[in-house]
């Protein structure tokens, strides 16, 4: 078991996807900017959940409106590659429900939970331990779960949609999250 | 040092994160987080990849996750020791007590219940808020956006029904 875990350093740098120091970078600075502005606590999730926190939205919107224009440029010029998820609606929709409602009550998603097993949270580490289930739960009934995903419709985009106009559709998503990040009223659960 | 990081800064910082992870000279890759869960329940369980597909999907971007969120254990670590100073071994909430009940043991079977749905969840839907969210929405993905809006639907519905949210205004 020791040999496997350390094969994950293996895979990662016989991968063409960063250097295993650049990975741990990446993770870093998301395990950083994730505590630093305290968007891992049940109170901001949970709290969104009932409508009393609204940090979590307005950030998540913030950073999608500005990556969306950002990303758009870098690809446009070379830089960086679209990788599009393909809609499979069985999955998206029965997958998006469930999960859902596992946010609401474990008040995290997978990546802010580990920084929050990282502040001490028990719970999120029995969270976590569901999680390792559900991860084994789904390999072992992978083709049971197959048939609820159902075929892939392809993987459209706002750019293969609006098509000649690629650049002002995301320059307008990007403005339009922009501002409903702005717009949406700030409101903070208390963490005491 | 201040304490906490507003929310529009920490906008700020995670586009750019994001487009590093994106940028060729970067990752050249979407940010996710949630193939690393059956990445590791294959190892923790001693699962033969060979006997289980899923595992094989998953091999090359679990491993790359669970790197990535090494780091991010360091990172959220370090950070609440040093800087946030909120590191403090805890099994409950306090938005818990307040809008669920007092009870250590109800805590600790809905995580495990909650943790469980959600990785279910995300494996089915092919990504979570990183993958589908942030990396989908930012490519305009029309996927991404199907799975924000269930995900919004039911989070707000969760937070409605689960917990006693209107009762306990007046503490």
């Amino acid at each position: 078991m020791i040999d496997r875990i350390l094969s994950i350093f293996t895979t990662v740098g016989q991968e063409s996807h960063g250097s295993v120091g650049v990975v741990l970078f990446i993770g870093f600075i998301f395990g950083v900017i994730v505590q630093y502005t305290r968007v891992a606590e049940f109170e901001k999730i949970a709290g969104f959940a009932m409508l009393r926190d609204t940090i979590v939205p307005k950030m998540l919107f913030l950073a999608i409106g500005i990556a969306s224009i950002g990303l758009y440029f870098m690809v446009e010029m070379g830089y960086a590659q679209y990788h599009i998820k393909p809609v499979i609606l069985g999955g998206l929709i029965v997958g998006g429900a469930i999960f859902g409602i596992g946010m609401a009550i474990l008040g995290k998603c997978p990546g802010t939970g580990p920084v929050s097993i990282a502040e001490g949270r028990i719970d999120v580490l029995v969270g976590a331990v569901g999680g390792l289930f559900g991860g084994l739960f789904f390999t072992l009934y992978y083709d049971k779960f197959k048939m609820i995903m159902g075929t892939s419709l392809g993987k459209p985009t706002l750019t293969t949609i609006f098509v000649g106009h690629e650049g002002l559709a995301m320059l307008l998503f990007g403005i339009a999250l922009i501002i409903i990040s702005i717009i949406i009223p700030l409101r903070e659960l208390d963490d005491k | 040092m201040i304490r906490k990081m507003p929310w529009w800064l920490g906008g700020i910082f995670m586009a750019g994160l994001l487009l590093f992870t994106f940028a060729a000279i970067g990752a050249g890759r979407p940010l996710g987080a949630s193939t690393y869960v059956p990445y590791f329940a294959g190892v923790l369980f001693n699962l033969d990849p060979k006997e289980y597909p899923y595992l094989q999907e998953v091999h090359n971007a679990g491993a790359w996750e669970g790197v990535m969120l090494l780091g991010a254990l360091v990172g959220g670590f370090l950070t609440s020791v040093f800087v946030t100073k909120t590191f403090k071994f805890s099994v409950m909430p306090p938005a818990w007590k307040k809008y669920k009940n007092n009870s250590v043991k109800s805590r600790l079977i809905w995580s495990f219940i909650g943790g469980f749905l959600l990785i279910v969840g995300a494996r089915l839907a092919g990504g979570c808020t990183s993958g589908h969210f942030l990396s989908g929405m930012s490519q305009g993905a029309i996927s991404s956006m199907i799975f924000g809006g269930v995900v919004l639907a039911t989070l707000l519905i969760t937070g409605k029904f689960f917990y006693n949210s209107e009762a306990a205004d007046d503490r």
